[in-house]
């Protein structure tokens, strides 16, 4: 039987930022994933990098991810597109001016570096802003990375340390003997591991089920359009009236924002990604946003299906039982998150424990949460209507 | 929202036909087309590869939308059997359910004018887009005055506003001989005819004319190069290849041209199609991507009819506007009976009767000629030649899974992967290839480079081209400025619940 030390499910960020750590440690690794790598929401999503000062329990985690992120494509030796000119949060509503103030206050309290910008200091960051901006908050730490790009870097890192990548080979079950995981069934056969990584996005709940532990994540697919590329006009990554998004290198303006959509996903088959006419919207929030602009093509648009924990906040955590199974996910943080990420999963695979705070993260907060708690919140599917 | 019956989207002879049938049978019919198209849009090569050879300024709209209208006899019937055209209206999107998403209360179309956009309904839809230029590449392309077979078509018939003075055409299958003629008609010299076949492919009378009109014809050439200056076409490099589509040292012919028309082969239109999630097939014979149908001209998913280039171009609906039309009229036949219009038997017995028609023409394989002609072009001009021009993408960076050359990227890890069958176990994906090096991310959408990668990464694979995935297709289908993308009819409610990142607000879709 094919084997490995470890396991890791899902050739997404997460899975593969394991892996390079693991294989940097001398651990003998597999990964697995159904489609291909990025292939889902790691490369579908917005590519922000910041420090979560919104997110008090992620702020260990994405700090440790921030600093990593500087170094890492020479790390890895393939581009990542990461660019490190802060990060931008604008206000348009005096509610949003409120938020913002809250946000610089609890940036402040866990020692991160923030200060507001008025709307004068916004126009000269970002040029041909909307007048209509009541302030910003300015993170001197954030960025933004091409995320396929990234995910690559992760996958070629991973092999060029002699791991091994089957990609279009999907997880069909476990065995498990005792309180352990012995083998990942595949469709291209058994591998028996010592431990299992799952880093399965929106299907971590159903592949937890195939070892009989209840996991809160519910997909959601979101969506994001692109448009021609342009000179280069900033390079921050900006939020703001509600969207998110950046100038990639190239010149394309990324931009996404807006209501998402709760949906379901299978275990072996990668989810249609269809965008909808919410990208209209999204396209009027972007010319709200630059005016000036408002005369650049949208040439593509892409969706994407990412998971959520009942609190929005990611999963790092060692299953109880059976006891060699680490669960990672990050309830769409994380592909900024990645890099520390692997490290946080490394750690736990070869120590059983990480320097870095994930107090926050663990499976443990969900001890009250209900099998059902998808129907109860409305985090279902809308019904089938043809 | 505006609700239709049946919405047809493309005003060609399939399209028209297919209006026409079903508004006789009785059913409210709305056609739907995006000529005249703007200056804009031509000069991304957007729909058709227009090669920078349009008129500018091209004339004012209101007299081209008097040339679309000339140029095509069935609008007028149309109109009289009581069809709503609409010209100058694109379709950009469009939308249905699926597993994934479920917002919508129905299917819908993005349609858009020069002013703005707007979203339609429809009860049944046929999709008569046409077919759109298979671009290949050599050293020089990138130059103004390469085009392709119907955007010159379209620049010479519809909109009169060709701007080519010497043309040498590349393909003598009829699409090229018929391109090559009319070219003559419209005052062009056509110096040359070139082919990488043996002998020509198309109509032997066309041939004789177009030889009695002293065309050369070079068969078993490929081009090498074109050369010009200040970014336009001068001259274009012929060479002599053999079997194997290697060039023949010392056979090159330099000729003296201001157009290079590509006129290989035409590639359905299918992205519509594609964004509505029909099954989708490589078949040789029918020229690329097309849709699944029956031979009622039905697609894979309900409610969504094909007809004409779309549904499967071959050489032999150059010269035969009946194929097409049959199909039309097959498509608005279906649609009419699937509305309750008309009884199933009297459709079925109609349907009986123009089949033979609309299948008339014996297709013949296409891949082998563009193959053909995709290596001849490979050996001749080398790996480093653009195969997406918006990006500046090359062949080699390509198949070496290159990042984007503006990055610079140097490492000792640099240019060990690829995609070269002994490379090792990269998957061939093109919309892999796509988001690694750019190929296909430009402003023309993909459209000139699409079968080329597909092409490159079956031959340096060894993958069967049927068996990559085609590269996927998403709204807009149409560069679309932001301005005219802007829902102008969004409900005050979609602001007052837009969320701030995550919360459940699917009520704003809808």
């Amino acid at each position: 039987m094919d084997s490995a030390d470890v396991v890791v499910i899902g050739a997404g960020v997460s899975g593969l930022s394991s892996a390079y750590f693991l294989a940097k440690a001398g651990r003998d690794v597999v990964v697995v994933d159904k489609g291909i790598v990025g292939n889902e929401a790691s490369g579908r999503n917005g590519g922000m990098v910041s420090e979560r000062v919104d997110e008090p329990a992620l702020i260990p985690l994405a700090v440790e991810a921030t600093r990593t992120w500087e170094t890492l494509a020479d790390e890895l030796g393939h581009p990542t597109e990461f660019v490190q000119q802060g990060r931008l949060q604008v206000a348009v509503t005096e509610e949003e001016m409120g938020a913002l103030f809250a946000e610089r206050d609890n940036a402040l309290r866990h020692g991160l570096h923030a200060e507001m910008v008025d709307p004068g200091e916004i126009r000269d960051l970002i040029p041909g802003i909307t007048e209509r901006t009541l302030g910003g908050l300015f993170f001197a730490k954030g960025g933004h990375a091409n995320t396929q790009l990234a995910v690559q870097a992760f996958a070629w890192a991973f092999q060029d340390l002699g791991g091994r990548l089957y990609q279009n080979t999907a997880v069909t079950g476990f065995q498990v003997s005792g309180d352990r995981v012995t083998s990942v069934e595949t469709t291209a056969g058994p591998i028996a591991a010592d431990m299992v990584v799952a880093a399965a996005g929106p299907q971590t709940g159903l592949m937890a089920g195939l070892v009989g532990v209840h996991i809160p994540v519910a997909p959601a697919r979101v969506e994001i359009l692109a448009t021609a590329p342009l000179e280069p006009l900033f390079p921050l990554a900006l939020v703001g009236n509600g969207l998110y998004g950046h100038q990639a290198v190239r010149g394309n303006l990324l931009f996404g924002g807006g209501a998402h959509e709760w949906t379901d996903v299978d275990l072996t088959t990668e989810p249609g990604k269809p965008n909808t006419p919410l990208i209209r919207s999204i396209a009027r929030r972007l010319a709200e946003l630059l005016p000036d602009l408002a005369d650049v093509p949208v040439i593509r648009s892409w969706a994407g299906v990412v998971e959520q924990a009942p609190d929005y906040m990611p999963i790092i955590d060692i299953l109880e039982n059976p006891s060699n199974y680490v669960v990672v996910t990050a309830s769409a943080h994380g592909f900024g998150i990645s890099p520390a990420t692997g490290k946080v999963v490394s750690d736990l695979v070869l120590y059983g424990e990480t320097n870095i705070d994930i107090g926050g993260l663990g499976l443990g907060r969900f001890a009250n949460v209900k099998p059902n708690w998808r129907h109860q919140r409305g985090w279902t599917p809308a019904p089938n209507r043809s | 929202m505006e609700s239709k019956p049946l919405l047809v989207v493309g005003a060609g002879v399939a399209g028209t036909a297919a209006a026409i049938e079903a508004a006789r049978a009785g059913v409210r019919v709305t056609l739907v087309d995006e000529n005249p198209i703007d200056y804009s849009m031509m000069r991304l090569d957007v729909p058709q590869f227009f090669g920078r050879r349009a008129a500018d300024p091209l004339p004012d709209r209101d007299l081209l939308l008097e040339r679309v209208v000339a140029s095509n006899d069935d609008l007028a019937e149309a109109e009289a059997a009581g069809v709503e055209v609409r010209l100058g209206t694109c379709v950009w999107g469009a939308f249905r359910n699926s597993a994934t998403s479920r917002v919508l209360d129905g299917p819908q179309l993005g349609l858009a004018d020069a002013e703005r956009s707007w979203m339609i309904k429809y009860d049944r839809l046929i999709v008569a887009a046409g077919a759109r230029d298979l671009a290949m590449s050599f050293p020089g392309s990138g130059m103004a005055g390469v085009m392709g077979a119907n955007g010159a078509h379209a620049l010479m018939s519809r909109y009169q506003a060709l701007t080519s003075r010497r043309m040498v055409v590349l393909g003598s299958g009829d699409l090229g001989l018929a391109t090559a003629g009319m070219a003559q008609d419209c005052g062009v010299e056509v110096a040359a005819v070139v082919d990488v076949a043996s002998s020509a492919r198309g109509d032997e009378a066309l041939v004789s004319r177009l030889q009695g009109a002293g065309v050369e014809l070079y068969t078993s050439h490929t081009v090498k190069e074109a050369v010009g200056s200040a970014g336009e076409i001068e001259s274009v490099v012929l060479v002599e290849i053999d079997d194997d589509c290697e060039p023949v040292a010392g056979t090159e012919k330099v000729v003296a041209a201001d157009t290079v028309c590509l006129a290989i082969g035409l590639v359905p239109n299918v992205e519509l199609l594609g964004l509505l999630g029909c099954d989708l097939a490589f078949q040789s014979d029918l020229g690329g991507w097309v849709p699944d149908r029956d031979d009622r001209v039905r697609t894979s998913v309900e409610s969504v009819f094909v007809a004409g280039d779309v549904a499967g171009f071959h050489d032999g609906m150059v010269q035969d506007a009946e194929i097409a039309r049959s199909q039309g009229r097959l498509a608005g036949l279906a649609a009419a009976e699937s509305l309750g219009a008309i009884a199933e038997a009297e459709a079925l017995a109609r349907s009986d009767e123009l089949q033979p028609t609309a299948y008339d023409a014996i297709p013949a394989d296409v891949l082998s000629g563009w193959r053909r002609w995709h290596r001849s072009l490979v050996n001749a001009g080398g790996m480093n030649v653009f195969v997406c021009q918006c990006e500046a993408v090359t062949r080699a960076e390509v198949i070496g899974l290159q990042p984007p050359r503006f990055l610079e990227w140097e490492s000792q890890q640099a240019g060990r992967r690829g995609l070269r069958a002994q490379s090792g176990d990269e998957p061939v994906n093109a919309d892999r290839v796509k988001r690694l090096t750019r190929a296909g991310m430009g402003h023309c959408q993909g459209r000139l480079c699409r079968e080329q990668v597909s092409l490159l990464l079956a031959d340096e694979s060894g993958a069967d081209i049927a068996e990559i995935p085609c590269m996927s297709y998403r709204p807009p289908v149409r560069p679309l400025p932001l301005r005219i993308m802007w829902p102008h009819d969004e409900p005050e409610q979609v602001r007052q619940e837009w969320p701030k990142w995550f919360s459940p607000t699917h009520r704003v879709l809808g």
